[in-house]
Parts: C-alpha cells; sequence; structure tokens
C-alpha cells in the first residue's frame, strides 16, 4: 500500500511538472508553486501558492491542475487548497526553473 | 549620417538581414515602418479602453483581475510600439495626446463598443487571434530589428489573452439558455468584423511595400486564411455558428465579402454586398466610440499640463 501511494505522488509530481504557467514558459514545479502533496486512496490533495496575490492566471492554473490529475489513474478527486504562507519568492525557482525564465529574458 | 544608398539597402534586405539603425535605412523604408509601428502601436492602444468598458462587467473578482491584466498587457505592447516610433523622430506625445481621434489607424472593429463580459471574451478569442496571426507574422518576418525581439514577449502574452478568450468562450457555450444566445449574437457581428480587419483581398491589392520591406511576410489574404483556420474549428468545436466553411485546404465565406454594416444596431446585412470603396469609407468616417475612447486618454492629459 505504501508503495502504491509513493508511486502515486510521483506520478502526481511528474503530472504537475507538465502543466506550464499561462504567462511564462515554466512549469508549475520548477516555479515553485507547489508546496505540497497529500495523496490518500483516490484522492490527493495540492498545497498551492500564485506569485502574486493578484495573479491574473490563478483560475486557469487551477483548472489545469484538476483537469490534468483527474486524467491520472488511480486519482478521482483533486483537492486544491491555496496557501500564502511562506509568501512566493523567486527563491523557490528550482535550478531549471530559473534558467527558463532566465532565457525568457526575465531577472531572476 | 546620411541614410545608405538604396542599392546597399536592398542588397541588406535581400539577404535577409535585419536593419538595426535609421542610418541604415532609405527614406521609404522609414516611412513604411513607421506607418506599420502606427497601426500597431494604435491597435495595443485602443483596445485598452475597449476592453475595460466592458471588463467592468466581469462576472467575478478573479475575472476582473483577468481582464484587468489583459488590458495593463495591451498598454505595455502600444508602449514598445511607440518607444520604437520616439527612437524613429515621432513624438510619443503628440501621436498619443495631440491627433485627431479619426486619424488613429487602429482597425474599424474596436470602434464599435463592446458592452458586456461576453463581448469582451469574444473579442479576445477573435480580435486577439487576429492581432496574433498579424504580430505573429511581424515577429518571424520583420526585417527591423529593434522590432522583431521587442515581439517575443508580446506573442505569449497574447496566447494568455486568446486562453481566456476560448476558456470563457466555452463556458458560456456550456452555460446554454440566454448566455449561449448572446455569446451567438457576439460572434455573429464580431467574426465578419474581424474577417474585415486584415484589409483589402489579394486581388484587388496588387503591391505591398510591406512585403517588399519585409516588415511582413504574409498577404492579406494569407493571413486571413489563418486567422480562419484557428477561429472556424474552435467556434465549431463550442458549437457556436460562424458563416464561413472548409472547402479542401481554405476556408470560404458564407456570405458577399464585403457586405453592408449597420455599427448603431450591430448587424450585418449579407443580402447587401457593398464595395471595398464603401467600407474603406467606413472607416475613414470611424465608428460610434472613436472619439470617445481617444477622450479618455486625452482629456486628462490636456487637464494636467503645466503651462508655462
Amino acid at each position: 500500500m505504501r508503495v502504491a501511494t509513493a508511486d502515486l505522488e510521483a506520478r502526481v509530481w511528474s503530472a504537475l511538472a507538465e502543466i506550464d504557467d499561462p504567462e511564462m514558459p515554466v512549469n508549475l514545479v520548477d516555479l515553485g508553486l507547489i508546496y505540497g502533496l497529500e495523496v490518500g486512496e483516490g484522492t490527493v490533495q495540492v498545497r498551492l501558492t500564485f506569485t502574486a496575490m493578484g495573479c491574473p492566471a490563478s483560475e486557469m492554473i487551477v483548472d489545469d491542475i484538476r483537469e490534468r490529475l483527474r486524467r491520472e489513474p488511480g486519482i478521482d478527486d483533486v483537492v486544491i487548497e491555496v496557501v500564502w504562507d511562506p509568501p512566493w519568492s523567486s527563491a523557490r525557482l528550482t535550478p531549471q526553473g530559473r534558467e527558463a525564465l532566465q532565457a525568457w529574458g526575465l531577472a531572476v | 549620417m546620411e541614410p545608405d544608398s538604396s542599392g546597399t539597402f536592398d542588397t541588406l534586405l535581400k539577404r535577409g538581414e535585419l536593419i538595426e539603425s535609421v542610418a541604415e535605412m532609405t527614406p521609404d523604408y522609414l516611412r513604411e515602418l513607421k506607418h506599420t509601428l502606427i497601426v500597431s502601436g494604435d491597435t495595443e492602444l485602443i483596445s485598452a479602453p475597449a476592453y475595460y468598458l466592458a471588463a467592468r462587467k466581469a462576472p467575478s473578482v478573479n475575472a476582473f483581475m483577468t481582464g484587468i491584466a489583459i488590458i495593463q498587457d495591451e498598454l505595455a505592447h502600444a508602449h514598445i510600439a511607440y518607444h520604437i516610433l520616439e527612437e524613429l523622430g515621432e513624438s510619443q506625445e503628440a501621436l498619443i495626446f495631440r491627433r485627431d481621434p479619426k486619424a488613429f489607424r487602429y482597425p474599424y472593429a474596436f470602434d464599435v463598443p463592446l458592452e458586456s463580459w461576453t463581448e469582451l471574451v469574444v473579442a479576445n478569442a477573435m480580435y486577439d487571434q487576429a492581432g496574433f496571426c498579424l504580430l505573429g507574422d511581424i515577429h518571424e518576418q520583420c526585417s527591423y530589428g529593434p522590432w522583431k525581439r521587442g515581439l517575443v514577449k508580446v506573442m505569449a502574452e497574447e496566447n494568455f489573452h486568446l486562453r481566456n478568450g476560448r476558456n470563457w468562450s466555452k463556458r458560456i457555450s456550456q452555460a446554454g439558455g440566454a448566455a449561449r444566445e448572446e455569446l451567438q449574437r457576439a460572434v455573429d457581428w464580431m467574426f465578419p468584423l474581424t474577417v474585415e480587419w486584415f484589409g483589402l483581398p489579394d486581388n484587388l491589392k496588387q503591391h505591398s511595400a510591406q512585403l517588399d520591406y519585409r516588415l511582413k511576410g504574409l498577404t492579406n489574404d494569407q493571413l486571413r486564411q489563418q486567422w480562419l483556420s484557428t477561429v472556424v474549428p474552435f467556434m465549431e468545436s463550442i458549437g457556436i455558428n460562424v458563416p464561413a466553411h472548409r472547402e479542401d485546404s481554405h476556408f470560404v465565406l458564407d456570405y458577399p465579402f464585403p457586405c453592408t454594416f449597420d455599427a448603431e444596431q450591430k448587424r450585418w446585412d449579407f443580402k447587401d454586398p457593398c464595395t471595398w470603396d464603401d467600407v474603406l469609407a467606413r472607416w475613414r468616417a470611424r465608428g460610434p466610440r472613436n472619439a470617445e475612447m481617444v477622450g479618455l486618454f486625452q482629456e486628462s492629459f490636456q487637464r494636467f499640463q503645466v503651462r508655462a
């Protein structure tokens, strides 16, 4: 059972890494928006933040996460918890995320 | 420095090289580049008040935020074009704040009021798609380096606008009933206005200096086809009718092009074909909201001028 959960959690992380931010060419994981996951029996809870409270793409990001994770075998229910503490900063970018944004012309 | 002789300039252009400064240009090239930039800057600038007047009707705080972010993008895109114009010797202040509203060069479509959230999202799905086709072509082909490079981010942001348009159009269509009827009505008047946006058909426009100078790469009809090839299948996929269909590899309009439009009623008369001279006369006269929208910028600017 534990193995199955660990496997599902790994698949959820990979699935989230397939979703690009709607405004920038970087995926949600490399952008550092995902604060954590809790995988249960057929459910996954995603703790998510946005780069700004006024993020104009927040609804699109939430829709994209739901749509993608529901396609993942073993997941029936997706719960998204939006968190603001700690606030997002560019320190949360992964090295790949930083590289992608720099290549795109953002100073990060 | 004197402009380069046109012989050398032609060689540069033909070799596909980028022009980087006024010193390299011929006077004709400079004039055509400025004209193209003014059309682009005016279009982005005026979309801001046009969208804002409709975004106020947003159905949620989040939707309003998205609408406002799109407007901010449009202003930034306008700024890029006017900034380059300034480097080419034009005055941004004169262009934006001292020009007669009728002298603005944005597409006629923006002069017809967008009055609801539904009309705004249809504009995002169709007008921004037109902008995407036109700017995408300039981004790929443009011989003027500073503009070509400035468009990299513009394209990414226009994508976001398209997505807002498509997501909401789909959602409104799925809601059905009166919401869906309103969506269909918006598409009915906005679709032919956007078809018109790309200008004279190629058989009437024999020569294009913009193409000669590689300011753009595709003809009016090629760009119109590109637009149709994205908008028609999308609208059909969400169950909304459009007056065009695919025939083999290209798209055909199901109405006489051009035909007459009643801007006050937002209604096309497909039974009343007209000539391109009629269309050009309508464009020149500008539409219902031209003076109001330009006034939004110009009024406050004049009011806060410090008098010597």
